[in-house]
């Protein structure tokens, strides 16, 4: 057992000093090798957090959320549509929802004005969320002009701010009464932005939805589920982003192992075949090289998923921020809650250590086997 | 040192924070739940059906609301003009209605 | 003693093609234990060759090689006096005998660029699974017996062609092999160097061991140290001659 120790760290002495002996090559390759591994496993850790969070918020969603459609689009619905569908075997309340857009045009953000059932100020009120707070620079008892659908000035007191650990969900509501809202979009009477429905059975969700397309085929249910599974595949490993990140480092790994996998430098070949003459076997080469593939590539691993989990973990992404912004003024502040995929980063793993490794060794197939006497010969 | 000695021993060394990670994780999980908690509580009183993370556009803020109209707003051939949208698939429902 | 012997060994390359070569014909010998043995001839002549045949370096096409005591003691389940038939043994076994029992000087001393002297001398005995403490304490005694331990810690690059030299002859010694083989060490040496490096051959004889040098420079092949003088043209043997 020693022996087998002891040959393997003898040639993992050597390979260390071999990868040294060309050392601008090697270290910039562990650089960039490095880079792409924090690159895809950074994505994974924030597109893993993201999705957990979403998941257990969104778990108190309303549990059907019906809209009403004309030609195709998003239209206002009747509250009357609302009283028929509580008739409905197992709806429990429904609520008509009042929310839509704001745009500001003095700072460039979109906000999203609403009027909850609950938790509405005082007349003439607004509690907004934190991002609101930091872009338009309010506090508490300031107040915030908002120009109504005449493009008249409307003048709302600042109620309350909510918390910053809100601001994944929240950072960028305004919430009015139902009077304020109706007033400042001239929203018609006896209509709603949609309905939310509270339904008591989770296995009836799917066939109460039946009935009410049924019964109004011009609305279009949206079961809780469906919320949830729209943001399990915008973090999901195909969405946008992490297709175009995997892309990216795909290519460039592509260009490594090509590099590598074209064969050996006249240096190495001869390298070799020194080696083969002095008494090592094709399989102690091949180890040799093995080796040297492993060694760069297990340490460009390691320190890519480490710096990958601080930079997600503890700096909240700061390289993702812009690409996740895109043209927004508002992008809330968040710190994720760390998340480990192992079935994941075991793929990242055998996705980067074998591919290299395998390119390093393969090309020295053919020059380990050759004869030990070629060394002689030359 | 041993060449091989030092790698060995930082290679160790990552591995064995690489281990220590997900106990990481599970302590802040402890830690956010309250937050978290919060949050859903938030959600379930506000009636929200969506998570405030592309605020550029209707369809981009919304994302479990869009239709299928809302990318193209402008024109049945509008492209994507907002970088978030390339971002965010309009979303897959069982029912399409009429 | 005998320590090794050929039977009627051939070496063909290529058979069968057009650049077909015989680089050994018929060749029969026997090497004597702890004693200088000189392969004498023009290059082209298959002294390389032979040398890679009887250092397990490559197989005969035909004949057979035998081995005693030196070597097979690495060969499980053989015994010391034994005689071992070396050219039907597989692959693994050969390399074995090989890399304990021989020590090869290169024409071109073939030393790794770019390393350090120390660590080209230990690199025969990485994949023995030595203990690396063990191998560094033999290689700088080697060093030290060729009056080169000052330059352990340099590259071989920068050394002379006579301290290089050195270097070769210790790599050779790493895994204290009984028998050393040379191919042409002089051909790229002047004669103060040639002798130096006859003396250190003389030295290592008198050290026990078995010795065996390709040359066609006449410092060599007529040197006094030469016990035997064997004359090679066209791969066959054309003189046997034991140097009084």
């Amino acid at each position: 057992m020693n022996r087998f120790l002891e040959r393997h760290r003898n040639i993992i002495d050597f390979a260390l000093s071999s990868l040294l002996r060309r050392k601008a090559k090697n270290i910039s390759l562990l650089l960039v090798y490095t880079l792409i591994v924090f690159m895809v496993a950074s994505t994974i850790f924030f597109m893993q957090a993201l999705k957990r969070e979403a998941a257990l918020v969104l778990k108190e969603a309303p549990d059907i959320v019906v809209q009403r459609m004309i030609a195709g689009r998003h239209d206002l619905i009747s509250v009357s549509y609302g009283e028929k569908i509580g008739a409905i075997r197992g709806v429990g309340e429904v609520r008509p929802r009042l929310w839509g857009y704001y745009y500001d045009p003095v700072n460039g953000v979109n906000y999203t004005l609403m009027a909850p059932f609950s938790q509405q100020p005082a007349a003439g009120s607004i509690i907004i969320g934190s991002g609101v707070a930091r872009i338009s620079r309010l506090s508490k008892g300031d107040f915030m002009v908002l120009r109504n659908f005449d493009g008249r000035p409307t003048l709302l007191k600042v109620e309350r701010i909510l918390p910053y650990s809100s601001e994944l969900i929240a950072a960028d509501l305004i919430i009015m009464t139902e009077s304020d809202f109706r007033t400042f979009f001239a929203f018609p009477e006896g209509h709603a932005t949609d309905l939310a429905l509270t339904v008591g059975n989770r296995n009836e969700f799917t066939t109460i939805a039946a009935k009410i397309v049924q019964q109004f085929p011009d609305t279009r249910p949206i079961l809780k589920s469906e919320i949830l599974r729209t943001y399990d595949s915008v973090f999901d490993w195909r969405g946008g982003m992490v297709v175009v990140m995997l892309g990216v480092a795909g290519l460039s790994f592509l260009i490594f192992a090509w590099d590598k996998a074209t064969g050996l430098s006249a240096e190495e070949r001869k390298e070799i075949g020194i080696l083969k003459s002095i008494g090592w076997e094709t399989a102690d080469v091949l180890l040799l090289k093995s080796w040297e593939g492993v060694i760069i590539s297990l340490s460009a691993f390691l320190s890519g998923v480490i710096l990958a989990y601080c930079h997600v973990f503890f700096f909240s992404a700061p390289l993702f921020a812009h690409a996740l912004k895109g043209w927004a003024v508002l992008y809330p502040q968040f710190r994720l809650t760390p998340v480990i995929n192992a079935y994941q980063l075991a793929v990242l793993f055998f996705l980067t250590v074998v591919p290299y490794s395998a390119a390093t060794i393969i090309p020295s197939w053919w020059t380990a086997t050759v004869d030990p006497d070629a060394a002689m010969r030359s | 040192m041993r060449m091989s000695t030092l790698f060995i021993l930082v290679t160790s060394a990552c591995v064995i924070i690489c281990g220590l990670l997900p106990l990481h994780a599970r302590q802040r999980q402890g830690k956010d739940k309250a937050t978290l908690l919060a949050n859903a509580e938030l959600v379930k009183k506000l009636q929200l059906t969506d998570l405030c993370l592309f605020t550029e556009a209707r369809y981009t803020r919304h994302p479990a609301m869009a239709d299928r109209h809302a990318p193209f707003q402008d024109h049945p051939l509008a492209l994507e003009h907002f970088p978030s949208g390339s971002l965010v698939t309009p979303p897959h429902f069982h029912r399409e209605g009429p | 003693m005998t320590v090794i012997e050929l039977i009627h060994v051939t070496k063909c390359f290529n058979a069968g093609k057009l650049n077909q070569l015989t680089a050994v014909q018929d060749v029969s010998c026997a090497i004597e234990t702890q004693r200088v043995t000189v392969l004498k001839g023009p290059s082209g002549s298959g002294k390389t060759t032979l040398l890679t045949l009887i250092g397990c370096m490559a197989r005969p096409t035909s004949g057979r090689i035998m081995m005693r005591g030196f070597g097979t003691a690495s060969v499980p389940g053989w015994e010391e006096a034994e005689e071992v038939e070396i050219t039907s043994l597989p692959e693994r076994f050969l390399t074995g005998i090989r890399r304990t029992t021989f020590g090869f000087i290169f024409q071109h001393f073939s030393l790794v660029r770019g390393i350090t002297v120390l660590e080209n001398v230990m690199l025969p005995a990485y994949p023995t699974g030595e203990g690396h403490g063990a191998i560094r304490t033999r290689a700088l005694e080697l060093l030290e017996m060729f009056s080169i331990t000052r330059h352990a810690s340099a590259r071989v690059d920068l050394l002379s062609g006579g301290e290089i030299q050195r270097v070769a002859i210790a790599r050779a010694l790493i895994n204290n092999p009984s028998i050393i083989i040379a191919d042409e060490p002089t051909a790229h040496l002047d004669s103060r160097l040639s002798q130096e490096f006859m003396a250190i051959i003389g030295s290592l004889k008198s050290e026990g061991k078995t010795i065996l040098i390709a040359s066609h420079d006449p410092l060599v092949y007529d040197s006094p140290l030469a016990d035997t003088v064997v004359e090679m043209r066209d791969g066959r043997f054309t003189d046997i001659g034991t140097a009084t």
